[in-house]
């Protein structure tokens, strides 16, 4: 149910612009499930948008028709507890009355004092609250090779979507490559549905688990206590695995045939038809990057995160903007920090409770409940140990100048290097002469390589993502046409004084 | 730090500055060009790249015809490289649609007071011309305007190219140079100081763009100009099917069809600039009008997603026509600035014409509508529409 707009208090003065809800949440994974749970159950109206057909995010995708009760046990089985763990929550979720829950629903426009873009089915338009949780989850890490755009190489990720949505499964000879937890957990899954890889080459090696020794804390013991389980089970059926990968190149010409691997100094060729690479996740920034929140580049993973407060607020960036007024919006779950399923649920809540507390909206207490603060402490316990032994963006260090780095305008690691020898070390300048980054992707799978580049060989400053401006996901130009404004400031078509005049017309050319 | 005497400095690196400044080189000028960004970042690098008489304000004719004779030598001035990469398309026509009975009867009356100027290019279609010029167009319009010498061009590699040849010509480039003041020095010449050094010079012109006014304001000069950030939308690529550039009358409307297949829309969409700042934001509840607009022109693009936005900065003036010519306050000091939005195609000539000017001392009559000081009290209005009758 949606709440009927009311006027908001803290707009007064304001002009009392109309809300279409209390609060806005982008994403229905773990953590924006949990926060709007929170809220609603604080008594706040709720709008649920989501680009999936069911909740769950990615890691709970279809949950709910996958562990019904006509569901194959073998597929619930292989998947595991850690993915049957989101069906309570989705259960929670789709009872809340408070919340108007819009699935398929992408949203291409974010702004700070609580606008949203969205489409649907041909429809969309903007939608307006008082505060916007953004849970929009995280990405694969792109990960160039020679090869990489060759059908036939998938992410860990994408093969997962299809296992949990299509309930297809891989067949012929499958290699996995990379590093990260998400890789050993897939090829874990893989296993019990009767797949077998015919090799694992990973990126890190044993230097790095000495490495990460020392950052092992007790509370991290579970997490860890369930990747050795997965590399045991590896072993025991004898899936051969090589570590400390340094080449990895995808041989084919129509498709997938063989992939070359050097690794530990020595070099093979393996016939192959299934190349599923990962080398970790990295936080979704485009929404929030859109929206003109501050970013901070982490050098030790190579990728962006945006600024926030411990509490998930959002910091934006200094200078101009295009909403005036204070910003309100807010970061959950992987879209915040890479943390996986539990500190993104723990987090959402956290979230929830502090938006309903800042709107006097406080829900009646579960004794039980351990704070949702501690518990995201407890969950994120294990990352400093994962991401020393898994190192993951190593990968993007050594881009051999062949390799495509921008898939959508084929631009290859030579020409942005050498733009980068004659002085260009700004990413949107790059993207003027090159067009890297101008393709249907606006640079999700291009710009956190570059960077690297950048960063790493020019010693360039700590890079900047391209300038992000709407639509952050294509919206097609008939529902563009029909698009109704929420302000009348900026609705205003405010253009050239070009009523012509037969003899004298100021025409413009943009 | 730099210090350099030149015979004249050019504050600003767009199109316009840099065409000056090929020409100043290339007649043997000392030429130092500042810019506060780098050559090319606003408005000239990022524009529809229209080249286009049709519509076209009939004082700006005589230099716009002159710059298409550069455009389509472009390589005699920028050299074979440079204008390969700036893919100058003509010949390709630019089509004014009318989709309305108003429309229809502004068209006709174009054309025919285009005709008593002397001014022969801009041919009125009828609705079955149109279709036959235009597939997919929608089955409402009524017919329009052609101007077929008419085209475009990469407006990015253009301003580049035209940069590279000033440099390659001769022409000192300090970009990243923010100008903080202009002053006499004790001999009577310019002192351009800038946050990285100073520049001294005979003459120099005002090509600040957005920024022009507030360039003349330091030096007391007032001359009236709007910042706007014209914004522009880019689809997904489609098989090509249009040609020819397509713009509106009434309607926010100007589209055309990259080589790659993208349809590159604008139609004078504001967004939001920050002229301080330096940067702008696209509006995406203003590019409604620009939307609809594409779709009722052309029904079947319905379904084809924008991919992107971008906006740049620009100055307008309250006539529609640049600012360009001497001071009216200060000798050696010009001003060039205000395009409107459709300076792209100008600048070759203007850059020629201006260059000329400077050379001789005798300001090129092409450029006498443009007079700074047009607006001034005593001045007879020159408002375009008024001399219609």
């Amino acid at each position: 149910m949606t709440a009927e707009p009311r006027p908001d208090p803290s707009a007064a003065g304001t002009g009392a612009m109309p809300r279409d809800a209390d609060v806005i949440v982008i994403g229905a994974g773990p953590a924006g499930m949990s926060a709007a749970v929170e809220l609603s159950a604080a008594g706040l109206s709720v709008i649920v948008l989501d680009m999936n057909a069911s909740p769950g995010g990615q890691i709970y995708r279809a949950v709910e028709a996958n562990l019904n009760e006509g569901a194959s046990h073998g597929l619930a089985n292989a998947l595991g507890a850690a993915y049957s763990a989101g069906q309570p929550l989705v259960a929670q979720f789709r009872v809340q009355s408070n919340i108007d829950y819009r699935p398929n629903t992408v949203v291409w426009e974010l702004r700070t004092d609580g606008t949203v873009g969205w489409q649907q089915a041909g429809r969309g338009g903007y939608l307006r609250a008082r505060h916007v949780v953004l849970a929009n989850g995280a990405m694969e890490r792109p990960m160039p090779f020679p090869g990489w755009t060759l059908p036939g190489v998938m992410t860990a990720g994408a093969v997962q979507t299809l296992i949990k949505a299509s309930r297809l499964k891989p067949s012929g000879r499958v290699v996995l490559a990379g590093t990260g937890p998400l890789l050993f957990l897939l090829a874990d899954q893989l296993l019990k549905l009767a797949v077998r890889p015919a090799l694992i080459a990973r990126t890190d090696g044993l230097g790095d688990k000495l490495a990460a020794l020392p950052r092992l804390r007790p509370a991290a013991l579970p997490a860890l206590a369930k990747g050795a389980g997965w590399m045991a089970n590896l072993r025991r059926v004898g899936v051969r695995t090589v570590t400390s990968l340094t080449h990895l190149e995808a041989v084919g010409n129509e498709r997938l045939r063989e992939v070359v691997i050097k690794a530990a100094g020595k070099t093979m060729r393996l016939p192959c038809d299934l190349l599923i690479v990962h080398d970790g996740i990295i936080p979704s920034i485009d929404l929030a990057q859109g929206a003109g929140i501050a970013m901070e580049w982490r050098p030790d993973d190579a990728s962006w995160r945006p600024v926030t407060d411990a509490h998930g607020l959002a910091k934006p960036v200094s200078g101009p903007s295009l909403s005036p007024g204070p910003n309100c919006v807010w970061l959950t779950g992987d879209a915040r920090t890479i943390g996986g399923a539990d500190a993104a649920a723990a987090h959402g809540m956290h979230v929830g409770q502090t938006i309903a507390a800042s709107l006097g909206a406080v829900k009646s207490r579960h004794a039980s409940h351990s704070s949702p603060a501690k518990r995201y402490a407890q969950a994120m316990a294990a990352r400093p140990f994962i991401d020393a032994a898994f190192p993951p963006g190593r990968w993007s260090v050594e881009l051999g100048d062949a390799t495509i780095i921008c898939r959508c305008e084929e631009i290859t690691a030579a020409q942005i290097r050498s733009c980068a020898q004659q002085g260009v070390t700004d990413m949107d300048q790059l993207r003027g002469l090159l067009r890297c980054g101008m393709g249907p992707c606006q640079g999700r799978s291009c710009a956190t390589a570059i960077a690297r580049l950048l960063s790493r060989e020019f010693d360039s400053p700590l890079p900047m993502p391209f300038r992000g401006r709407p639509p952050v996901r294509p919206v097609p130009l008939g529902v563009l046409a029909q698009l109704q404004s929420l302000d009348p400031d900026l609705s205003r078509s405010e253009a050239l004084d070009d009523k012509p005049d037969a003899s004298s017309r100021g025409g413009i050319d943009v | 730090m730099f210090d350099r005497k030149n015979d004249v400095v050019i504050i600003g690196g767009g199109l316009q500055g840099c065409a000056i400044a090929l020409f100043l080189a290339k007649a043997g000028s000392k030429v130092t060009v500042i810019d506060k960004t780098v050559a090319g970042r606003h408005a000239s690098g990022v524009n529809a790249g229209g080249l286009r008489l049709l519509l076209r304000d009939h004082r700006e004719y005589p230099i716009a015809v002159r710059a298409m004779d550069i455009w389509a030598h472009l390589d005699q001035f920028v050299g074979q490289a440079a204008a390969e990469a700036s893919e100058v398309q003509l010949q390709t026509s630019q089509i004014a649609i009318a989709m309305d009975e108003d429309e229809m009867a502004w068209a006709g009356e174009r054309e025919r007071d285009m005709k008593r100027r002397g001014i022969p290019n801009e041919q009125l279609l009828d609705g079955a011309d149109i279709r036959r010029l235009l597939p997919g167009i929608s089955s409402q319009v009524l017919g329009g305007l052609v101007s077929r010498p008419d085209g475009h061009a990469n407006p990015a590699n253009a301003a580049r190219a035209f940069r590279m040849a000033a440099a390659a010509g001769g022409a000192h480039f300090e970009e990243r140079c923010c100008v903080v003041g202009i002053d006499l020095n004790g001999s009577g010449s310019w002192r351009v100081t800038t946050d990285r050094g100073t520049a001294e010079a005979e003459i120099v012109v005002n090509c600040a763009g957005a920024w022009g006014a507030g360039l003349a304001g330091l030096v007391d000069e007032n001359l009236e100009l709007r910042s706007m950030a014209l914004s522009m939308m880019v689809t997904a690529r489609v098989e090509p099917f249009v040609a020819p550039v397509v713009i509106g009358i009434d309607r926010p409307l100007s589209f055309k069809q990259s080589a790659v297949g993208s349809l590159v829309i604008g139609g004078g969409i504001a967004g939001k600039p920050c002229l301080e700042e330096g940067t702008s934001f696209t509006v995406m509840d203003r590019m409604v009008s620009s939307a609809r607009a594409t779709v009722d022109a052309f029904p079947c693009l319905s379904d084809i997603p924008v991919l992107r936005t971008w906006s740049g900065l620009e100055g307008v003036t309250p006539d529609g026509i640049p600012y360009i010519g001497p001071s009216a306050r200060h000798p050696g000091l010009w001003h060039v600035f205000g395009f409107c939005g459709h300076g792209f195609q100008l600048s070759p000539a203007v850059g020629e014409t201006v260059a000329a000017s400077l050379l001789s001392g005798n300001i090129d009559a092409r450029l006498q509508p443009f007079a700074v000081d047009r607006f001034q009290a005593g001045k007879p209005a020159q408002r375009g529409r008024n001399d219609a009758a």
